[in-house]
């Protein structure tokens, strides 16, 4: 599993140097509007489709790059970040909870739109879309055409991943 | 004291964006939520609004829409695009559409104090 090699070639930067945009991206994300500090891991050789109580939030990207952005949390996790987030003591997943991780998939899909994009005008960002649920699977597009980084938050887990392709 | 009116699609952004006028000792009175363009325009036309935080991409009527429409009913309103589209081309088109300014998602309450002090 790694970048697209059309895309490493397109925009000169190595798995590696995309992989450390989505880290400091998510890590500016959460210190700002979170208020929570993370720790990130090496990105995961393997690609991770399905989860178990967990939220996931996308944001898809189209234009001169394809791809995909998105956040899987633990449900429990998201319950934090998404408290932190408001303020406010938030204990089901509901409206708040969907909201919060499909902004932070949006801010994080911004993030990496700037990188790719000269302008801005060449790539378009979706409305985020937000699925959760006791056990789901995700797939879309090559399973190979993907980076996923691992943060830890007080020993709770989540993944963010980006697949991309130039189109 | 200024009334504000948040327009996002995100009800947890446009209360980060309240919590957040509020920490940046802001002289907000009253602040006011749409979930997109066309709601932000009816709320415009029930209330006396000083200050508008508009986000861009949002269903039904986009920020730029929605600036292009305030500005085509004659009002001149200060109206600041709070936005992840980060490109250069997105914020000189608002600017250009007559938004007053712009700030980047993530942000701080020390930055919001910052851009907005002198439109409030």
């Amino acid at each position: 599993m790694t970048l697209n090699a059309v895309v490493e070639a397109s925009t000169h930067l190595k798995e590696a140097d995309m992989a450390r945009h989505v880290i400091d991206a998510t890590k500016e994300v959460f210190s700002t509007m979170i208020m929570m500090d993370l720790e990130d891991s090496f990105p995961l050789q393997e690609s991770v489709n399905t989860f178990h109580c967990s939220i996931s939030g996308m944001v898809g990207m189209a234009g001169t790059y394809t791809g995909i952005l998105a956040i899987h949390c633990p449900q429990s996790l998201a319950l934090k970040i998404t408290s932190n987030m408001l303020g406010m003591e938030v204990d089901e997943v509901g409206e708040d909870v969907n909201d919060a991780l499909g902004e932070i998939a949006n801010m994080l899909g911004g993030y990496v739109k700037m990188v790719l994009s000269k302008g801005g005008m060449d790539i378009n960002l979706s409305i985020p879309t937000v699925i959760s649920g006791e056990e789901y699977t995700i797939n879309a597009m090559s399973e190979s055409d993907c980076v996923v980084v691992p943060f830890t938050h007080e020993q709770e887990r989540f993944l963010v991943s980006l697949k991309l392709r130039k189109e | 004291m200024a009334n504000v009116l948040i327009v996002d699609d995100s009800s947890t952004m446009r209360k980060i964006i309240s919590r957040s006028l509020r920490q940046a000792g802001l002289a907000v009175d009253d602040i006011f939520e749409a979930g997109d363009g066309i709601e932000g325009l009816s709320v415009l036309g029930e209330k006396n609004i000083d200050l508008i935080l508009s986000d861009i991409n949002m269903p039904n009527m986009d920020g730029l829409e929605f600036i292009k429409q305030v500005r085509g009913n004659g009002n001149s309103v200060p109206i600041v695009m709070i936005t992840t589209e980060g490109g250069e081309d997105i914020i000189k088109e608002a600017l250009a559409s007559g938004a007053s300014a712009s700030i980047k998602k993530p942000f701080t309450p020390d930055q919001l104090n910052e851009k907005l002090g002198g439109l409030i």
